[in-house]
């Protein structure tokens, strides 16, 4: 612990007339005004001679929760800590800030805690500067879902958050890093390593001994509170806090956004620092704070952590179905043929799906559904002009390269070619027209385009017009596909937009069109969920190989100390004998 | 082995929607030809008909399943697949027997030939067998097929 500073509090500032200091029976400190009749956990302060807030715990490096070089040790994240940048931010007290988040408003502007005289001298010429952003609310947008004592390790905690994120925190000095202490880090790596063969062990259905079952239990009963949303694991000689008359008073006021519905349980309070280990609520408040630090650290990526509603059985599956969709999986094929042709793997909404079983189940009710639709599609289209999926397929297939009997008999088993309504010399005819238009200057090709698209109707194309719903006017003209689906479609979609609204009639189509939009939305939320789930493993991966890369460091480090301190011992000896 | 569909065999063209199967058909088609032409390289000859009954089984399966599970082709296009030897129209009426819906082959469960006038051994479920027992039969190399999951 010794390259952990343990920082001495610095004196509490004199309280204003008419306040006087009192414990609870909980040990806590609080405050009586006998005029007002009024009491508080908040030390209350004269007004006038208001001391700048102190400075903060110091915080974890700005890129959480990176870890330097085991070499540099547990210094170097401080080191940036006196870039004038740095300063710069610290001129507000974010402590306070996430105070009033967290603890409704309350007036908490001293706190005894976490102070860094012992290295921040400098800082203090910072307090107490314009609280540029103090007053934008934001929200802790991670909060801590459980804590362990560290076996072997105490007084540290080992606290897990809402996003699965970790942070140790000494219950007796009440630092908290990102960045294990390297004594610590190696009691996590232990601890880690007790609980993973556990959870083996427990898989594979082996008995284990009570004493590791209550340990289980304890961390599931941990889990499935927190699943509960419960926010903090409670601590014992607790309860009962709120029965106290003394605290009556306290006030919480409920406007700070999502937490006024889960308002804490407790005021904050301000305990000296020999009192006994703060309250869960104060991991909330460190959480928060090292939030802060790690948001000033210039890391500013907003939507990282936006709370996107978690993925349901029936995301995952549409997921997967969109997956299936997009990469134009034929229905008919049997699922291991999909599977070998391989063109889902490298997809992460293959992923969605836990298992092989719950893919086959899945494609099988998509190519069902699917099927479904071709069928009506097909019915449809047989009474459409046969001159649309043929220009599509020239749209897809057609290429200079190849001339007209080359090409017919590379597609030859394409539908679209095989459709005897639509004869063969037709075909011809407007391939060659394509191919020769392909080859013509694309300024041309556009403003053939819009002169296309300007000559429809306005009750075929309007402003609720999509690129899936165009009317077959446009489909069978040769110049609507003489332009690649890069160029043509943003041109087309710019001259929709300039449309104005169906004439009455259509009103069909909107409600069609909304319906689409809708889809589109709840798309895209699944997929920004996804995204977020595999964010979180991947961070939860990476800081478990941080986490082993850094162990094996210290290692390794260990052991060339001991290889030294043994040859030194070697060399010393052979001196010592060569003396003789 | 179903015909290929040549110029003669076209006249009786098959039903609507067997475009929408015709490429996997295809495909086992070709795959069964590579099993009926395998070489040798010493296996067994009884190992030499396994990949013959294993096409028949998924190419069965694929028909059985368009037609039962997922809907996608009429009855005309199936008992049309059936006629024309695309699926093995025993194996699938077996397969609608409860006990019988993963059925390897219908050799496996003929008593008549075998020598202890059993079935066999694949239809055995696994939690009979012995612990780490590795079975697969002689008469498709089916390693288990009477498990209910
Ligand atoms: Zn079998
Ligand atoms: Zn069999």
């Amino acid at each position: 612990m010794s390259d952990v500073p343990v920082r001495p509090p610095p004196p509490p500032p004199p309280l204003p007339a008419g306040w006087t200091e009192h414990n609870a029976p909980s040990g806590h400190t609080y405050y009586f005004n006998k005029e007002t009749k009024k009491s508080t956990y908040t030390r209350p302060v004269a007004a006038a001679a208001q001391p700048p807030p102190p400075t903060p715990l110091p915080p974890p490096p700005a890129s959480l929760p990176a870890r330097p070089p085991a070499s540099l040790g547990a210094e170097s994240g401080y080191s940036d800590y006196n870039d004038p940048t740095h300063q710069q931010l610290n001129a507000f007290d974010p402590k306070r800030q996430m105070e009033d988040l967290i603890f409704g408003g309350a007036q908490n502007l001293y706190s005894n805690r976490g102070q860094d005289h012992a290295r921040g001298g400098l800082r203090g010429g910072f307090r107490g500067g314009h609280n540029n952003f103090a007053d934008r609310p934001r929200q802790p947008r991670d909060r801590p879902k459980h804590r362990q004592d560290i076996p072997g390790c105490a007084p540290w905690v080992l606290v897990r958050t809402k996003l699965r994120r970790r942070f140790v925190w000494n219950k007796d000095t009440n630092e908290s890093f990102w960045k294990f202490p390297p004594d610590v880090m190696k009691a996590v790596i232990e601890f880690d390593r007790v609980e993973r063969e556990k959870k083996e062990r427990r898989e594979r259905g082996e008995p284990s001994d009570v004493e590791e079952d209550d340990a289980m239990a304890e961390i599931e009963a941990g889990l499935a509170q927190a699943e509960e949303d419960v926010e903090i694991v409670e601590v014992e000689g607790e309860e009962g806090m709120e029965d106290e008359e003394e605290y009556e008073e306290v006030e919480v006021t409920d406007d700070e956004g999502e937490e006024a519905s889960h308002p804490p349980k407790r005021q904050r309070t301000e305990e000296p620092p020999t009192e006994q280990p703060p309250e869960d609520d104060d991991l909330a408040w460190q959480l928060a704070q090292m939030e802060e630090m790690e948001q000033m650290g210039g890391d500013h990526e907003q939507e990282e952590y936006f709370e996107e509603e978690p993925l349901s059985e029936d995301d995952c599956k549409a997921l997967f179905k969109e997956l299936l969709d997009d990469t134009n999986t034929n229905p008919y094929t049997p699922w291991d043929k999909v599977l070998e042709a391989g063109a889902l793997y490298g997809d992460e909404r293959y992923k969605a799906l836990p298992n092989m079983k719950a893919r086959k189940e899945c494609f099988d009710e998509w190519a069902r559904d699917k099927i479904q639709y071709l069928k009506e599609q097909k019915a449809k289209q047989q009474k459409l002009d046969p001159r649309i999926p043929y220009l599509a397929l020239l749209d897809r297939y057609a290429t200079p390269k190849l001339y007209w009997p080359e090409f017919r008999r590379k597609y030859k088993k394409e539908p679209e070619l095989k459709d005897m309504k639509l004869p063969d010399k037709e075909k011809e005819k407007l391939y060659r027209e394509h191919i020769k238009r392909i080859g013509m200057h694309s300024s041309e090709l556009k403003s053939d385009l819009t002169a296309l698209l300007k000559a429809q109707p306005l009750a075929a194309l309007n402003h609720s017009s999509t690129l899936d719903t165009l009317p077959s006017s446009i489909l069978i003209d040769l110049r609507y596909i003489s332009l690649p689906p890069s160029s043509r479609e943003p041109l087309i979609k710019t001259y929709i937009s300039t449309l104005p609204a169906a004439p009455e009639g259509a009103a069909a189509s909107a409600e069609e069109e909304a319906a689409v939009a809708k889809k589109r939305e709840e798309r895209r939320r699944r997929e920004r969920a996804l995204a977020e789930r595999e964010k979180s493993v991947q961070e939860e991966k990476r800081q478990q190989e941080r986490d082993l890369a850094y162990g094996k460091g210290r290692l390794r480090e260990e052991e060339m100390e001991i290889e030294r301190a043994m040859n030194v011992g070697k060399e010393g000896l052979r001196a010592h004998l060569g003396a003789e | 082995m179903p015909p290929v569909r040549t110029a003669r065999a076209s006249k009786k063209a098959p039903p609507e929607g067997f475009d929408d199967l015709e490429d996997t058909l295809l495909e086992f088609a070709a795959a069964m030809k590579d099993a009926e032409n395998a070489p040798h390289d010493g296996k067994k000859k009884y190992e030499m008909v396994w990949p013959i009954f294993q096409i028949t089984h998924q190419r069965s399966r694929y028909i059985y399943e368009l037609y039962y599970e997922k809907e996608a082709i009429s009855r005309q296009l199936y008992d049309w697949l059936l006629k024309n030897g695309y699926a093995d129209a025993g194996l699938i009426a077996k397969w609608k027997k409860q006990g019988y819906e993963k059925l390897c082959c219908v050799r496996c469960i003929q008593t008549k030939e075998t020598n202890f006038r059993s079935t066999c051994i694949c239809r055995v479920p696994k939690e009979q067998l012995k612990e780490g027992q590795d079975i697969q039969c002689v008469n498709c190399g089916c390693r288990g097929c009477s498990s209910g999951d």
